[in-house]
């Protein structure tokens, strides 16, 4: 469970939190934590680096047994299992103040007794500290499931991984299948009052995996049956927009998403800042745009940063127009005084759309002077890429903000010093090293606040981009429809933009 | 017979043994890192190591074949690292013989979730397998029957039609316009018959069914045309004409018998294929099946369920062969093995 669909779903559903984000629709309502699990938003020490919360009374399992703060230790222990539990966002490892023998978590348990002083509970009350600030931890807490409380004796490990024992007002009916999906009922111990947040309609909640993107569209389309009542984290593919007009029109929503697309130029085969530059200013957002779908499915970035992030703001030194500057970029090519047509290899994670808008970049970066191969790659992209052995002058990447905070996005793409070593370059895919940036990273984790964290970040972006460390290309934007008997329907930021589980309903 | 058969088995289980070592030589000689896709975007070196050892991929690789070999004859424990078993008992998953290994992805073992997805690729393919054999041989002998006529033309076309199609297409359009447009046929949903009795699994198999028998179908038509013709042609067949026996008792006693041998090579291949999943229609009716599966755990490079499927697959053709073998002797006594 990572993607931010699974999470949002999970936080509305069956697993709750200390602090959610509420059922708004406003961007930034949605985006600042409330008290669920947690009688507040939480206390933090001067620096921001001891953080306690204490759980409100009368909430429960879905056996009934009353949710108490060591299940909360215990569940953010999990992720120190990296053994055991794999795959997941797994931030906490650097954060939490253990020493460099570390903890490998609660089934091994070497290190229990440092990980124990580092988390401690006092009664309902839990306290984590931490080696180094963490001023927007409670957005951490709010989009990850990864400090929700967790019962020791429900835990098999990975076998738990398609298991949901609930605390939300809904509970897993039977079992989950892991292509098909399942069906998730009322959860009878659940109580309202002890929920300041979730607002449970349906009596029951079906979800159906696998389906083709096609046949969800084509099946929402003709709004027939159990259609009816169904919402979709798929957005509707180009191929169908024609088809969505008139009263069909208005069960459509187009929403930002948090995910972006970027291009990072290879640091280590392309040093000349000037042919950077030209790679910037013949970059064709439009014609990548185009092909996925236009509009309706993205909008050009102006950073890497996703809009709805707090602090977000225009990176200055991305003003070429959408569709790149042809005549700008031969002139930084003349002036880099390189041999022209200048070879480079684009590397990308194939399917039919990137395949069309690689073509696009292609195109115009080739009239500006460059001579481009297109690389593309398998569904294992990310692994491939992270391998410093493999083949590009520049590669594609997308990313979405594990929390709506910059502190997720800047410090795990281009900290060299968490991600480049002989064997990977972890996420910084470019290669791209700078102290500068490093020690504004720093600075910026030394900040108390959210705010100010946000100006440091915002002169961090300024020199990825005088660097030109990244090229944006798009936000994306998700065009979802939804069934002609559906009420409440929500698609924001509290939710990535995916359904709200939390508001929707059923009408008629 | 016997001996014959037993013999055959035996080669048959000497071949699953070595496709199975294949299947890890070739796991490992891509240059894909598992290890590395497992752990995530966000890992370190460090944790990816701890993966790394968790998988069981820091053996060599004979090293992790042999465990899988012991595995299917004694049965084994997971996780793999035996320090971990002892600590978190609770963790401990037993794979009784024959183990075909447990994922990571799907946190089950391999033998279940095969045996899970199986009667899903068996009940396609087995109606799919009876509407191309019943409507492609009945076309074919009536194309064959009716030799050059326009009849003939018209079935050998649009059974060359359907086949010049992707499957992927085919399926879309019976289901979009079949299920969703026109609401002929309910939205298909693999409906086990312990669910809900023979009809509706049978009906919500039925544009499957089509997709995959509309694109085998026309290989029989042509096949059994050809094969009935040349029986046609057969100076028994002449002299079974000229004693003055029925057309019918022609076609059904000698035309169709002596064509029958190499229908029955092609549709014992074909269905055991079949029943390892066919992905593309698998995929568009979202009937989870081996052919799905398989797809999946190749995509996500989950080894022990790739294997397992491998193997399981194998099986099938390898039993198809011998059933097919035997098959022979029964049809034609000329081939009968002493």
């Amino acid at each position: 469970m990572y993607i931010g669909r699974d999470l949002a779903n999970a936080n509305r559903l069956f697993y709750r939190s200390l602090v959610s984000f509420p059922l708004s629709a406003d961007p930034k309502e949605a985006t600042t934590p409330v008290p669920d699990l947690a009688t507040d938003t939480g206390k933090a020490n001067a620096d921001a680096t001891e953080w306690s919360f204490t759980l409100r009374d009368g909430v429960t399992w879905q056996d009934g047994k009353p949710i108490t703060c060591e299940d909360l230790k215990y569940g953010v222990s999990r992720t120190f299992a990296q053994d055991v539990i794999t795959g997941g966002p797994n931030y906490i490892l650097g954060y939490l103040d253990l020493p460099k023998s570390g903890y490998d978590g609660p089934y091994k348990k070497d290190g229990q007794a440092d990980f124990d002083k580092a988390v401690t509970c006092d009664g309902n009350t839990i306290t984590y500290k931490f080696n180094k600030p963490w001023a927007d931890f409670p957005l951490a807490i709010a989009s990850l499931r990864a400090f929700d409380p967790y019962r020791a004796d429900q835990d098999k490990g990975d076998k738990s991984n398609f298991s949901v024992f609930a605390n939300g007002p809904y509970k897993l009916q039977g079992t989950w299948d892991e292509a098909q999906g399942g069906t998730f009922v009322r959860n009878d111990a659940w109580k309202q009052d002890s929920d300041p947040l979730r607002k449970p309609l349906p009596e029951k909640i079906v979800f159906q995996q696998g389906l083709t993107d096609d046949i969800i569209g084509q099946r929402l389309i003709a709004d027939s049956g159990d259609d009816q009542f169904a919402v979709t984290d798929i957005p509707v593919l180009p191929a169908q927009y024609s088809q969505v007009t008139g009263p069909i029109a208005n069960r459509a929503v187009l929403v930002d998403s948090p995910f972006t697309n970027y291009l990072v130029p290879n640091f280590k085969t392309i040093t000349d800042l000037k042919v950077r530059q030209a790679l910037l200013a013949s970059t064709n957002q439009e014609g990548w745009i185009a092909a996925a779908g236009g509009d309706k499915a993205a909008a050009p970035s102006k950073s890497i940063v996703n809009p709805a992030l707090v602090g977000y703001a225009d990176n200055p030194n991305f003003t070429y127009p959408p569709a790149g500057d042809v005549d700008a970029a031969k002139k930084l090519l003349a002036e880099a005084g390189v041999k022209t047509p200048y070879k480079i290899t684009f590397t990308y994670r194939s399917n039919p759309t990137r395949d069309k808008g690689a073509s696009a970049l292609q195109n115009t970066w080739n009239q500006a002077g460059f001579d481009v191969t297109l690389n593309p790659l398998p569904d294992t992209y990310y692994a491939d890429i992270q391998k410093p052995s493999v083949v590009g002058d520049v590669f594609w990447a997308g990313w979405g903000a594990d929390w709506p905070s910059i502190a997720s996005v800047i410090p795990p793409l281009f900290d060299s010093r968490i991600n480049l070593s002989a064997e990977t370059k972890g996420q910084d895919y470019g290669s791209y090293e700078s102290d500068t940036v490093n020690k504004l990273i720093d600075e910026a984790a030394s900040k108390s606040t959210v705010d100010e964290a946000a100006k440091v970040y915002a002169q961090i972006d300024d020199q990825l981009g005088k660097d030109v460390a990244y090229i944006p290309l798009q936000v994306q934007k998700f065009y979802l429809l939804r069934g002609s008997k559906v009420g409440g329907y929500q698609a924001g930021a509290a939710t990535s933009g995916y359904p709200d589980l939390g508001t929707i309903g059923v009408t008629g | 017979m016997g001996a014959y058969i037993v013999r055959r088995i035996l080669v048959g289980a000497a071949l699953l043994v070595t496709m199975s070592l294949v299947t890890f030589l070739l796991f490992f000689a891509t240059p894909v890192d598992y290890a590395r896709l497992a752990c995530g975007k966000t890992c370190q070196p460090a944790q990816i190591e701890e993966v790394r050892k968790s998988l069981g991929y820091d053996d060599p690789v004979l090293v992790q074949w042999g465990k899988f070999m012991k595995g299917v004859a004694v049965g084994r424990e997971f996780p793999d690292d035996p320090a971990l078993r002892a600590a978190a008992p609770q963790l401990v998953t037993e794979c009784p013989a024959p183990c075909l290994g447990y994922s990571t992805q799907t946190n089950s073992l391999v033998g279940t979730t095969i045996k899970e997805r199986l009667p899903v690729s068996l009940s396609l393919a087995l109606v799919a397998f009876i509407l191309w054999i019943v409507v492609g041989v009945a076309f074919g002998v009536i194309a064959a029957l009716r030799k050059g006529t326009l009849i003939d033309r018209g079935i050998v076309g649009i059974a060359l039609f359907f086949f010049a199609f992707p499957t992927f297409f085919v399926g879309l359009f019976l289901y979009t316009y079949f299920a969703i447009k026109w609401q002929v046929f309910p939205i298909p949903r693999y409906t086990p018959i312990a669910d809900g009795g023979v009809w509706p699994w049978l009906q919500n198999l039925l544009l499957p069914g089509a997709t995959l028998a509309l694109f085998y179908m026309a290989g029989y038509v042509r096949i059994t045309r050809a094969f009935v013709l040349e029986s046609m042609g057969e100076d028994y067949v002449r002299t079974a004409r000229a004693k003055g026996l029925p057309k019918g008792v022609i076609l059904r006693k000698h035309t169709m018998r002596a064509a029958l041998t190499p229908l029955v090579t092609m549709a014992g291949l074909d269905l055991a294929s079949l029943a390892g999943g066919a992905i593309i229609t698998e995929a568009v009716f979202n009937y989870q099946g081996l052919g799905l599966l398989a797809g999946t755990a190749a995509r996500n490079g989950d080894l022990s369920m790739s294997v397992g499927i491998v193997v399981t697959l194998a099986a099938f053709v390898i039993a198809a062969n011998i059933i097919v073998d035997v098959l022979y002797a029964v049809i034609d006594p000329r081939v009968r093995v002493g």
